[in-house]
């Protein structure tokens, strides 16, 4: 019988150390050990102007070697650029003083991270301190737009100032829809309404009381979240020292940009023949 | 108590107080755990019987889930070009659902099943009372041991049924479909996290799994009427209300912990 | 009254019951019942089905309270004992089940053993060598590692009682030791019962109908019937005192006292004469 009793306790303690065996290879093998490892860290802030997709926890890395992770991301009212503070491992503290954190995207649809590119100072960059030089996310439509030369041209539709916008294209864009500024939602869309007489698209938004700072000549752009998500307006400020007021419109507007538009335009780019293809983009 | 509920032949009051036994049999359970240290061999005898013994069918099941997800997943990937990443979408329904909640199942009707009918058995043919007769409290000697091999068993299982269909996947994704295998591994390591993926979703998951259904096998099996019609319903009972609980509460873990 | 309850342990009476009172499920089982269980003796029980035989065994061990009344074994009164001091009487009792209540986990030295594996910390060799005994005393050595299943229920009742006596217990309760058992093995019960008694001093309570069976082993004999103790007496005399509970019982008859119906209501109102009940 003792052998008997022996054999259960043999057979179950194989038991357990093949269960612990399973739990050790999930999570060596199947993850990486590096998400894991959040042993002392240091903080350091950094301020963009426009966080695209980013998320807290999304990676930190340097020459893409993961070494940290987005703590936090916060608008402050009255300001146009998003606080975004990155927790870095201790070990890496060797990093100077002008490095430059940028926003990049894992590919054409991954997520964003953010790579700190090694800048030439002596000096280091302490903890709590703050990373000057930044490059924002660069919306898709921003950097295929540039990619035409139509970039950073708004259309001019002209009007009153008011808080609505008028686009000639909204694309997909519905009531409901977020509008945001460096990236960080602001407001919404209220209404879409076709204009019987101009001949264009009238789009209301309702912007956070919190947010009345924003230069009366700054821009609306109807961009799109990555490849395939939904639309939204994106407030471009600009450097009016009047802020935009209830009622206001804004002139400088883009309009949403047709992917098939631009592909189009890629392929027939420097033929001459078709004129359309300076279509949506710029006039 | 429940004699003169039953007269009431109303389903919800009979369901409540179903829920409010429970209730107060875990709480007698759990006050049970103490004495029942004493019985550490019988806990390591069950979590032979229910933990190992339910290994095969839990690895059989395992492998080919993670063939299955994999041959679906590669087919309807492919349409976007997007098969590299068939990998990582396994290995993070896997973690977050599909393993904690199969091998809860698997293990309510493999291993809850077995309490049920063994524990009513025990009482039909009175070796429940001749236990209390030799001093051996059966809730300290019976319940507990069956209880906590449960709960330590259920976690374990779940690991080897994740590393089992994270195996099958990768049988049908890179050695039949031919995803290339470093891709396979680089992106599955990229997206799957420690803390939410298998800490939060394998081990917590089926440890709340594991307790619910150990407890309402052993709650079952010592509340039927001991008869073999009574264990007949119990074991049945214990399947379906175990499946119930085990997706109700499912969906409230991935509310809170997601 | 309870002056003469506490009694003490040299007393000659094992088992005191007073003012015993339980209903179940809204039928009065024992109404006011007063039982005396002497020491050193086998005491037989009998009495028409349902009137709580082993609900009284039951009583003794403390498995089922009793809505009133003292219950006093050894000196210790049952329904008052906390949980630990309980169990530690119970150490003291062995019970043998209707059906043997074998755990069917376990083989047959198993079975006698896991009362002295659970409370005591004693070297295999000594556990071995006590089971073996008691084995030898139910003529069952061999069978030792049979399991339950394996077992003939005359066997399977012997083995039970080598686990009831394998601490040797000051009282052994038998649950209609002699049902479902052809001669040979009853008579090897019976001889059992009787040498364990005799031998060893072990006080016997048991739950029987056999008569014939009784009236070989037993000292002493309580009928019981209606919630009370109607008679009680030497097996070979209870017979034959005369009362109409005794003379129904023992003399096998179908109606008497014991009544053949079960309480219903008016047998013409159940048909559905209306009025015909009165």
């Amino acid at each position: 019988m003792s052998q008997q009793r022996s054999s259960y306790a043999v057979g179950t303690g194989l038991f357990i150390v093949l269960g612990f065996a399973a739990l050790a290879y999930l999570a060596t093998q199947t993850s990486s050990v590096a998400n894991v490892h959040q042993g002392d860290s240091y903080v350091v802030d950094t301020h963009f102007t426009n966080v695209g997709q980013l998320k807290e926890r999304a990676p930190v890395k340097i020459a893409g070697v993961r070494v940290g992770q987005v703590q936090s991301i916060d608008l402050t009212p009255g300001q146009d650029v998003a606080d975004v503070k990155l927790s870095i491992d201790k070990r890496y503290d060797h990093i100077p003083l002008d490095s430059v954190a940028t926003i990049y995207t894992s590919g054409l649809l991954g997520d964003q991270y953010v790579g700190i590119d090694y800048g030439s100072s002596k000096q280091l960059l302490a903890a709590n301190g703050t990373l000057a030089r930044t490059k924002s996310s660069e919306p898709l439509e921003e950097m295929l737009g540039k990619f035409f030369g139509a970039g950073g041209v708004a259309d001019d539709i002209g009007g009153t100032y008011t808080v609505t916008a008028n686009f000639s294209n909204v694309g997909t864009l519905s009531p409901g829809a977020p509008v945001k500024m460096a990236g960080v939602p602001i407001g919404s869309v209220q209404s879409v309404v076709a204009d019987p007489l101009k001949l264009n698209a009238k789009v209301v938004m309702a912007i956070d009381k919190r947010f009345n700072q924003i230069p009366d000549d700054s821009a609306a752009a109807v961009f799109t979240s990555g490849l395939i998500g939904t639309q939204y307006v994106s407030i471009q400020p600009g450097g009016s020292p009047d802020p935009l007021k209830n009622g206001d419109e804004m002139i400088l507007t883009q309009s949403a940009m047709q992917l098939e538009d631009l592909i189009g335009k890629f392929l027939v780019n420097g033929s001459s023949s078709d004129n359309k293809g300076a279509g949506n983009g710029g006039k | 108590m429940s004699e003169r509920l039953r007269q009431h032949d109303n389903v919800v009051i009979q369901s409540l107080a179903q829920i409010g036994n429970c209730g107060l049999f875990l709480l007698a359970l759990l006050r049970a755990v103490p004495r029942s240290l004493r019985y550490m061999r019988e806990t390591v005898r069950q979590l032979w019987f229910l933990g190992a013994m339910s290994l095969t069918i839990i690895m059989v099941c395992g492998l080919f889930v993670g063939m299955v997800l994999m041959l679906q997943l590669y087919h309807v990937l492919s349409i976007f070009g997007g098969t590299s990443a068939s990998g990582m979408v396994v290995a993070l329904s896997v973690y977050r659902e599909l393993g904690p909640v199969v091998t809860a199942l698997l293990f309510a009707g493999r291993a809850g099943t077995s309490i049920t009918a063994e524990i009513g058995l025990m009482r039909a043919t009175d070796q429940i009372d001749a236990m209390e007769m030799m001093a051996v409290d059966p809730m300290a000697y019976v319940a507990t041991p069956r209880f906590l091999a449960g709960l330590v068993a259920m976690p374990l299982l779940c690991c080897v049924f994740c590393a089992m269909a994270i195996f099958g996947g990768h049988l049908v994704g890179v050695t039949w479909l031919g995803i290339d295998n470093g891709t396979f591994w680089a992106n599955m390591t990229s997206v799957v996290e420690v803390r939410t993926d298998i800490v939060n979703g394998v081990l917590f998951k089926s440890l709340a799994f594991g307790a619910v259904v150990s407890l309402i096998a052993v709650f079952q099996g010592f509340t039927t009427p001991p008869t073999s019609e009574g264990v007949a319903y119990a074991t049945t009972r214990t399947v379906v209300a175990s499946s119930i609980a085990i997706l109700a509460l499912d969906f409230v873990l991935t509310a809170f912990l997601m | 009254m309870t002056d003469s309850v506490r009694a003490t342990p040299d007393d000659s009476t094992l088992v005191r019951i007073r003012g015993l009172t339980t209903v179940l499920n809204g039928k009065t089982l024992f109404d006011r019942m007063d039982v005396d269980i002497p020491r050193g003796k086998v005491t037989a029980i009998m009495g028409p089905s349902g009137t709580g035989k082993t609900t009284l065994l039951k009583h003794i061990t403390g498995q089922m309270r009793a809505d009133a009344g003292t219950i006093v074994v050894n000196g210790q009164n049952v329904p008052e004992l906390p949980r630990e001091q309980l169990y530690k009487l119970r150490e003291g009792i062995g019970y043998l089940f209707q059906n043997s209540a074998l755990l069917t986990d376990f083989d047959v030295f198993e079975n006698v053993a896991f009362p002295l594996r659970q409370h005591t910390r004693l070297p295999e060799v000594l556990i071995r060598n006590l089971v073996l005994l008691k084995l030898q005393a139910v003529g069952l050595r061999g069978a030792a590692r049979l399991l339950p299943s394996e077992l003939s229920g005359g066997m399977a009742r012997r083995v039970a009682l080598a686990r009831a006596i394998v601490f040797d217990p000051m009282l052994i309760l038998y649950d209609e030791p002699f049902v479902g058992l052809d001669p040979v093995a009853l008579n090897q019960v019976l001889k059992l019962i009787r040498t364990l008694n005799h031998t060893l001093g072990i006080t016997s309570v048991l739950v029987a109908h056999e008569l014939e069976a009784v009236k070989q082993v037993a000292d002493h004999v309580l009928l019981i019937a209606n919630g009370k103790v109607v008679a009680q007496g030497d097996p070979r005399t209870i017979a034959s005192d005369g009362s109409p509970w005794t003379r129904q019982f023992f003399g096998g008859e179908a109606d008497g006292p014991v009544p053949f119906q079960y309480p219903a209501e008016d047998l013409g109102r159940a048909l559905g004469f209306a009025g015909a009940g009165k």
